[in-house]
């Protein structure tokens, strides 16, 4: 809180000038993480409560547990489905978006009907894969690939169809063949949309992966949540909701990562056409 | 332009058939097993016997209860925490990156926070969805607020107009496409979650009836797939009411008016709504 006071005593001035130099900055966007982990660590330090255990023995948990004991394993297999569902539903997404892209009149016939599929809630169909795929490595998958493959492949068709016309018209006249001219001028143009789909895959990834280990599995973070919980060891619970969220987090700070470097060409012309987000 | 249409819906209609024939003939034909997955038939049929008694319809409800709880809570908190948070330029620096984390986190996280203090209820339900609705929304009205177009901002400066008044006249106008975004985003979210938190921690409604019927064998298959179908349907209608009444809403607004303007190219419309879907 002090640098709050601080930068109201300084008057408006100096305040913008201050939040505007980089350690200034980096402190504004930590100081509240760091109120809050204390408030959770001396609020749930002497709790008795069985539901919120106090935060230096979730920490124990998670050290003991997840970075140095048996969850390591749990920890591997959840990651394992989500990266082969992910990469699957990336290419696939990619691939016949594509496809129906190029395919007008498959493109009109079909459209209501992946727009059902992308609309349609995808843990409803865990209960149905269970049936067909029985509950082991298979069934994460698919039931990964296919709930996070709808988000890349509208994304993808939707972005292509974007395209300026003009570009297209230009690569003909240049002489590009109809297959290079997807590589080096509609794929360049639409990937700021698949990007933004690839995103949204990932965390309906990362959803399905957790309820499918949820409902039906020997292993995986889900399969340890809902043991904990049922078990009575709310610590061990706790640990695999904050290794949960350092997944979430983490994915995204990847995403985030990976797409910066992928598409800095795209955000360097915006922000020369001064419309830089 | 009309022929144009009626070969769209035609072949529409030829891949449904299709599709559906498809399926029938895979089950008869013993390609698929049918105690693995139901013949279309007997899912149709399944629907329909499902449609005419009441418990589909309780199962609605019940979804629907949940969904619409937790969305009006969630948002509530999000319109109101993302003004305020949005307003003040050091406020919103701070809170941003924990917001951005508490919004990485995936749902499904909490949800057994919610099951030891509610048990599989309906408060459960919502709690789970208002507090995933909270986060992006909240986020779309912090942006919202601060992307006041500076000349508008600079006039209403020198106008010297403030307070309540600067806010339902200025301020919120200008934030309302951001906000809508948003809602339709979380219309969507609050859905799936609802599910999740009958499917997994047995709130009643749709998913649990789901993962009943699942459970009680494969002669009961065709009414999984069934409730598998409602819950596609009602994630098409919700999403499709929320597009519709942002229409009418922001009628006013330059994204809707352009979209109109193109009206008459429906590709661009159709790809223009499902931008915003996922955007």
């Amino acid at each position: 809180m002090s640098s709050h006071d601080l930068s109201n005593a300084a008057g408006p001035g100096l305040a913008a000038r201050a939040a505007n130099s980089a350690p200034a900055r980096a402190l504004t966007r930590v100081w509240l993480f760091v109120v809050l982990f204390v408030v959770w660590w001396f609020w749930s330090a002497g709790s008795k409560s069985l539901y919120f255990p106090p935060l230096s023995s979730i920490l124990k948990a998670l050290w003991n547990q997840w970075v140095t004991g048996p969850a390591r394993a749990e920890l591997a297999s959840s990651l394992e489905h989500l990266l082969v569902g992910y990469v699957i539903a990336g290419l696939v997404g990619i691939g016949i978006g594509a496809l129906l892209w190029s395919l007008r009149y498959l493109r009109d016939a079909t459209s209501p009907y992946l727009y059902f599929l992308y609309v349609l809630p995808a843990p409803v169909l865990v209960p149905a894969a269970m049936t067909l795929f029985g509950i082991g490595f298979t069934m994460k998958v698919v039931l990964i690939a296919f709930a996070a493959v709808w988000p890349t492949l509208l994304n993808t068709l939707d972005g292509m169809r974007g395209v300026d016309q003009v570009k297209l018209d230009t690569s003909q006249v240049l002489g590009m063949s109809p297959l290079g001219s997807v590589f080096r001028v509609v794929l360049p143009a639409a990937a700021p949309q698949i990007v933004a789909g690839l995103r949204n895959s990932l965390q309906v990834a990362i959803i399905l992966m957790v309820v499918s280990e949820w409902v039906a599995s020997t292993d995986g973070i889900g399969y340890y949540i809902v043991t904990a919980q049922q078990g009575f060891d709310y610590v061990g619970m706790w640990s695999g909701i904050i290794v949960l969220a350092i997944i979430g987090t983490v994915a995204n700070l990847l995403f985030v990562l990976a797409e910066n470097r992928a598409l800095h060409w795209h955000y360097g012309a915006r922000a020369v056409e001064g419309t830089r987000p | 332009m009309l022929g144009r249409y009626a070969l769209t819906y035609g072949l529409r209609l030829a891949v449904l058939a299709a599709a559906l024939g498809l399926w029938q003939g895979l089950s008869a034909a013993g390609v698929i097993r049918g105690d693995e997955f139901p013949s279309m038939s007997q899912t149709a049929t399944a629907l329909w016997d499902q449609a005419s008694g009441s418990s589909l319809w309780n199962a609605v409800g019940e979804t629907l209860e949940g969904w619409a709880l937790g969305l009006v809570i969630g948002v509530a908190a999000a319109l109101l925490l993302g003004t305020l948070i949005g307003m003040n330029g050091f406020a919103y620096r701070s809170v941003i990156g924990v917001i951005e984390f508490f919004k990485a986190i995936p749902v499904i996280a909490i949800l057994p926070i919610g099951l030891v203090l509610w048990g599989a209820t309906l408060t459960m339900k919502f709690a789970l969805v208002a507090f995933a609705v909270f986060w992006p929304l909240v986020i779309q009205v912090c942006y919202g607020v601060r992307s006041l177009d500076p000349v508008a901002r600079d006039t209403t400066t020198v106008l010297g107009v403030r307070g309540p008044r600067k806010f339902l006249t200025v301020t919120l106008p200008s934030a309302a496409p951001f906000i809508a975004t948003g809602l339709r985003v979380a219309a969507a979210v609050a859905l799936i979650v609802d599910i999740i938190a009958e499917l997994i921690g047995g709130g009643s409604g749709l998913g649990e009836r789901i993962l009943v019927a699942e459970n009680a064998g494969p002669s009961v298959y065709p009414i999984m797939y069934a409730y598998i179908v409602v819950a596609g349907i009602l994630g098409v209608l919700l999403a499709g009411a929320f597009s519709v009444a942002e229409r009418y809403v922001l009628h006013w607004h330059e994204s809707q008016r352009s979209a109109k303007a193109q009206g008459q190219d429906r590709g661009y419309s159709e790809r223009k709504g499902l931008t915003l879907v996922v955007s």
